[in-house]
């Protein structure tokens, strides 16, 4: 435990992802891309124990694709994702006849932007535990 | 387009005038369509969709004028054209006045009748351009508003999450002043941010597709949530909102969207209240209804601006303009009830209050299937 979680923050807008790694950083070593490619080509390098995903990148939904590639993939299956979004409401357009909350994958979570210091911490916390715990278990 | 055949109808009583236009227009390259008397111009011009309709202003029956008109309420881009014989050519000047393109007295040459017949399809052309120039103006009012929502969000959420960390890093080093006034910022923003949300949900998101989720919702639960985010700005002006709400009044909807229609009305409510004012919201159940009932005794709305406060984009012109709002609020609130099967009307009495009425298909199941919605928040994320 004495080793500090690593986290990954891809948001395509620098501002926005500047305010959330200062965040992050007072718990975590965090680094900070702006596209899901930069994203993707982190995740093969090194690991990390949580990713902050924005899924309305790019033109459209471009962090969706990213998410669902992790899905897919088998060393990143199990790696807990925060979902950012701008607007909860957005996530019905993606996943259409589905809760408003898709919930992806179990190890998921959503928030809203602009999220809350402590909202953010307490759900980034709670990833990184239960993935901690499945690990163990 | 442009190669396209016309459809030109003629009515006339006379079968020597339709004889000789059909004649004259043999080799146009038009379809052409005969009737010979009113009742049946218009049940052919109801099936075939003619580009321009001749009428005979005079003839027995249905009278050209009484086609007319009900051509115009059928399809008011069908350019129509009245025939008239010498004695009526007061009537003709009537006609155009009901919306006649142009006459065409009695008798006419071969090529009065073909210039007439060029400058009708002109007229055509370009109304039938107007209309959709009206229907792409109106999307694009909605996608631009959609757009710019989009637009605004993301500097504003980025400036919020910096706003959040700064506020965080910086207590204990700045003046409870300059905390406050962070503080304050932080709000404004998330105003601004309440505000753009609104606008997004009420123009990105198709509502129709909402009744598929629709759940047995007790009126109370919307009821108490819309007026619970509407407390805050009450209590800030001192109005005192009061509910009267049936427990057992149920609809079929969606909790969330309800909240959304009922806060919009709340909040106007409560936004157009004098200081120290009271605002009355009840539900009552009647005739297999739900009625909730927001009444202020507020400034009131002008007549005037009664008939369109549910247009999207309206602003009151006569009321009080200091008032801050984007003319969303009542617009979606109409687009939600309707989705729910429901209506909504307003009623005023400017300088004393203004009363909402939203009736919704009451909902009769065993009151023990009643829930409430889902714990979706209106106006501040949270994740679920």
């Amino acid at each position: 435990m004495s080793e500090r979680k690593r986290v990954l923050i891809v948001d395509d807008d620098p501002d926005f992802a500047a305010g959330i790694r200062a965040i992050l950083d007072t718990q975590y070593d965090t680094a900070m891309v702006h596209n899901p490619k930069d994203g993707w080509e982190a995740l093969q390098k090194d690991h990390y124990d949580l990713l902050c995903l924005d899924i309305m990148m790019g033109r459209g939904a471009e962090g969706v694709m990213m998410a669902r590639k992790i899905r897919k993939d088998k060393a990143l299956r199990e790696m807990p994702v925060l979902i950012i979004t701008g607007l909860r409401e957005q996530i019905a357009f993606l996943f259409p006849g589905q809760a408003v909350h898709p919930g992806f994958v179990p190890v998921d979570e959503l928030v809203e932007k602009p999220v809350e210091p402590d909202l953010l911490l307490q759900k980034a916390a709670a990833l990184i535990a239960a993935s901690e715990a499945r690990h163990e278990g | 387009m442009t190669e396209r055949r016309r459809r030109i109808l003629l009515i006339d009583d006379e079968e020597v005038v339709l004889d000789s236009c059909l004649a004259i227009l043999e080799d146009s390259g038009h379809d052409v369509a005969v009737a010979s008397s009113g009742a049946e111009g218009l049940g052919r011009a109801l099936t075939w969709s003619p580009d321009l309709v001749f009428i005979d202003l005079k003839m027995p029956g249905m009278s050209g004028m009484e086609v007319l008109a009900e051509l115009r309420s059928l399809d008011p881009t069908v350019v129509s054209i009245v025939f008239t014989g010498f004695a009526t050519i007061a009537a003709a000047v009537e006609a155009m006045q009901v919306g006649a393109f142009d006459f065409l007295p009695k008798p006419f040459t071969p090529d009065e009748f073909r210039a007439m017949i060029r400058r009708g399809l002109q007229q055509r052309d370009m109304v039938v351009e107007r209309a959709a120039l009206r229907r792409e103006r109106e999307a694009l009012r909605e996608n631009f508003a959609a757009i710019v929502s989009h637009e605004l969000r993301s500097p504003l959420a980025a400036v919020q999450q910096n706003l959040y960390v700064t506020t965080r890093e910086l207590a204990g080093v700045v003046s409870e002043d300059q905390l406050q006034r962070l503080e304050r910022m932080s709000t404004r923003i998330a105003d601004l941010l309440a505000l753009v949300n609104r606008w997004l949900r009420g123009f990105s998101i198709d509502i129709a597709p909402l009744a598929e989720s629709f759940i047995p919702v007790l009126i109370s639960v919307p009821v108490a949530n819309a007026v619970e985010s509407a407390q805050t700005e009450a209590v800030r002006k001192a109005v005192e909102i009061v509910t009267e709400v049936d427990p057992a009044a149920g609809v079929l909807g969606d909790g969330g969207a309800l909240t959304e229609a009922l806060l919009n009305v709340i909040g106007n409510a409560v936004k157009y209240s004098r200081e120290g004012g009271r605002v009355l919201v009840s539900a009552t159940r009647r005739d297999g209804k739900v009625v909730v009932s927001v009444a202020d005794t507020g400034v009131g709305i002008p007549a005037a601006d009664l008939p369109r406060i549910f247009d999207p984009f309206y602003r009151g012109q006569a009321g009080e303009s200091h008032i801050a709002g984007a003319g969303i609020g009542l617009a979606l609130t109409r687009r939600i009830v309707e989705a729910h099967g429901g209506s909504i009307v307003a009623t005023s009495d400017p300088g004393r209050g203004s009363q909402f009425v939203i009736e919704l298909p009451a909902h009769r199941a065993p009151a023990a299937g009643l829930e409430g919605p889902p714990p979706q928040q209106v106006s501040k994320g949270e994740a679920g």
